[in-house]
């Protein structure tokens, strides 16, 4: 058996070499490193292809909530119109009633009866109790935070609280904040719209007006004194409701995204919760959810 | 298999010959005897092999040329690895103090707390001290840990500090240094931080000589422990006055001995309504009043105060049941009735904090109006030095109400309340 590999042996004295039109080359082709090469290839290839991946680790608390048919939710019920008390003791709010539709679609697709508990817990111990299992997730208006991803998992966002464009409701002009260059803009002092509306002042150069709350910039604004107000879903929602003769013309501007959270061994209970925030987007429940909550 | 060997010979011979060609190919050169430099060749391997050719039939200076090839090709390979490690490693960031600035500002009594301790990069001290310089407050607040400083006994590490100190003075601002933080080797196994048995009250008078000493010119205010009068500030030993007054006792003598010019600053009560009794809190001005009884007039040049609003307006009017911005005035009427209206007064931490969900917020533009009006205060009131608020900015989101203290992100975007302290500084 020959010790090394011929590229196209016609002769002796072509095995070597490589002619082209100027220079001639000498080329040594050792049989080791490629044979080497190729088993390494090979085994790698064959890991990878042919062994299965070991089955994933069972997601305890998933499995749990379905045996005992309950869906525990750490809350802070301290603020509206998020999470509050009805003064009955009873948990009401845009987060409540959807960690009840998220398990009124689990009973549902597991033809099994699963309710809520809600469990209270300080805002700023909501991570700490969750990590300690006092509960399966925290559902209580928390905005998404990329430190913590080590920490536990987040759903996909089910609401930005972002500052959005909010205009006259006959205003047809304003569809972005590049509308808004060189005119009147009215924000509440030190929010994260007035943020926002501080960092493009310079380039579209409008007239920032700044008040003492969301609902004195937007009065301003029906009374024709700003042209535009930056502020959150809520507060133009709460307003629109009292007074009106205001809407949303734009995508929030800047994203203040909530999100669930579970521990970071609950890969089951996130696809599930996600599944139904989903599904709950597509068909137009979550809007409903927002109009009968966050807009009251 | 002798078909194979006599194969293997052509294929050398031919090799051979083809490299031959080669080299004469590229040889400008061709005189006879001297080797022609290949396309491997550089220009001193050339030289070598001249040389040694020249030197034929001379054994010892052949074997000595030959070793200086081999050193030389040696030191060629290292020369390039140096430069690949150099090429591939990124370039130094260059910080460096800069000219000397001033303060603008039309109320020299502007402050604010610091947080550098915990800032790694030099870039970001810098860049922090230049926008407090900015925004118009002179005065900074910074925490100096004495564990970080003095991790093992008697070996001091100032560089961080100097970092700091150095940045700061070169803004023009004038540093309040805060000292605490008991190190490991000054306290029990598995004890707190801030746990300092009364016999090691001298280890750390002998660090406060150490610091005066070192940033003597540069540093003219101490700030001695943090709000003694709440039980985990203090490890948990119990609160008392007597017991940090003898503190101050064993640290005045020594900073005076370092620096006489230093001017120690006592207290930085936490304001709290504790009710009598409490293991957690001792109401600040009952502390206060307790720490004159131990005799701690002498002992302190100035008291540092602690003044939050929480939720109440900057001009609320103090009341021994509330705390607010104004309860200054009342620790201030104590030292008045123990002798000490000649003494200055620092406000070393204060503020308010508009978190959406703390119960101790208040409204985003409330707090503006209210820290703003506290600065205003302050500058009126003729005891006070300086009024220095918590907090700039944290290196790292504390992720949870503190963060709705400061007044730059850690990414340092500056926040609303920034522009508009700074719009009322000019």
């Amino acid at each position: 058996m020959p010790s090394r590999f011929i590229l196209k042996c016609k002769s002796m004295q072509d095995k070597f070499v490589i002619r082209n039109s100027k220079f001639v080359f000498p080329v040594r082709v050792g049989t080791l490193p490629l044979t080497v090469a190729a088993l390494i290839a090979f085994v790698f290839i064959a890991f990878v292809l042919w062994f299965p991946k070991p089955p994933p680790k069972p997601d305890g608390t998933w499995t749990r909530i379905v045996e005992e048919g309950v869906f525990r939710v750490g809350i802070d019920p301290s603020f509206p119109p998020f999470e509050y008390e009805d003064g009955n003791g009873n948990v009401i709010g845009f987060d409540a009633a959807l960690a009840v539709e998220i398990a009124r679609q689990w009973s549902v697709e597991n033809e099994k009866p699963l309710r809520v508990e809600f469990v209270y817990s300080g805002y700023d111990g909501l991570y700490d109790a969750l990590k300690a299992a006092q509960f399966d997730a925290i559902l209580s208006a928390l905005p998404y935070d990329p430190r913590k991803t080590e920490d536990v998992r987040f759903s996909f966002s089910y609401f930005n609280g972002g500052p959005l464009i909010v205009a006259r409701a006959d205003d047809d002009k304003t569809k972005t904040y590049f509308d808004l260059a060189k005119r009147r803009v009215g924000v509440e002092l030190g929010s994260s719209g007035d943020a926002f509306a501080r960092r493009w002042q310079r380039r579209l150069q409008y007239d920032l007006r700044f008040y003492h709350s969301p609902a004195e910039a937007l009065r301003a604004l029906t009374r024709g004194q700003v042209d535009g107000v930056f502020t959150d879903f809520i507060a133009q929602s709460d307003f629109a409701r009292r007074e009106g003769g205001v809407k949303i013309v734009s995508q929030p501007l800047a994203d203040e995204l909530l999100v669930i959270a579970v521990r970071k061994d609950s890969p089951t209970l996130l696809a599930q919760i996600n599944a139904v925030i989903a599904a709950m987007k597509k068909d137009g429940r979550m809007e409903k959810l927002m109009g009968e909550w966050l807009s009251q | 298999m002798r078909s194979i060997r006599q194969a293997r010979l052509v294929q050398s011979q031919r090799i051979k010959e083809v490299r031959a060609r080669l080299r004469a190919a590229f040889c400008q050169r061709r005189h006879a005897g001297v080797p022609c430099p290949t396309l491997s060749m550089n220009f001193a391997q050339a030289l070598f092999r001249q040389a040694r050719s020249g030197a034929e039939g001379q054994g010892a200076w052949r074997g000595l040329l030959r070793i200086a090839e081999r050193i030389f090709f040696i030191a060629k390979i290292i020369a390039l690895a140096i430069i690949i490690a150099a090429l591939g490693a990124p370039p130094p960031i260059l910080v460096t103090l800069g000219a000397q600035q001033t303060v603008q500002t039309k109320n020299s009594k502007m402050g604010i707390h610091t947080r550098l301790t915990d800032e790694v990069d030099e870039w970001k001290i810098k860049k922090s001290v230049e926008m407090v310089r900015a925004m118009g407050a002179p005065w900074i607040v910074e925490y100096f840990p004495w564990g970080y400083i003095e991790a093992t006994e008697g070996q001091y590490d100032w560089t961080h500090a100097d970092l700091v100190v150095d940045h700061a003075r070169r803004q023009g601002l004038t540093v309040i240094a805060r000292l605490g933080f008991v190190p490991n080797w000054a306290r029990p196994k598995d004890s707190v931080i801030s746990y300092l048995d009364e016999s090691r009250y001298s280890y750390f008078a002998n660090f406060v000589y150490a610091f005066a000493e070192h940033f003597r010119g540069r540093i003219r205010y101490l700030v001695i422990w943090n709000e003694p009068n709440l039980n985990f500030e203090v490890g948990y030993r119990g609160v008392d006055a007597a017991s940090y007054t003898r503190l101050l006792e064993a640290v005045y003598a020594r900073a005076k001995q370092a620096d006489p010019s230093i001017q120690i600053l006592a207290g930085a009560l936490a304001p709290t309504l504790a009710p009598p009794g409490s293991l957690d809190a001792m109401n600040d001005l009952e502390y206060l009043q307790k720490m004159y009884d131990a005799g701690a007039r002498a002992y302190f040049d100035a008291l540092a105060v602690h003044a939050y609003g929480w939720q109440e307006r900057a001009d609320a009017p103090p009341a021994p049941t509330r705390v607010n911005f104004r309860r200054t005035e009342l620790l201030r009427e104590i030292m008045v009735k123990n002798g000490d209206a000649g003494k200055r007064v620092f406000i070393t931490e204060g503020g308010w904090n508009d978190h959406p969900r703390w119960t101790k917020a208040v409204s985003p533009a409330q707090r503006i109006e209210e820290t703003l009006s506290a600065y205003e205060i302050g500058r009126q009131w003729e005891w006070l030095d300086a009024l220095a608020l918590w907090a700039f900015r944290y290196p790292f989101p504390a992720q949870s109400y503190l963060d709705y203290f400061t007044f730059v992100t850690p990414e340092f975007d500056a926040k609303p309340i920034y522009f508009e302290v700074q719009k009322y500084a000019r």
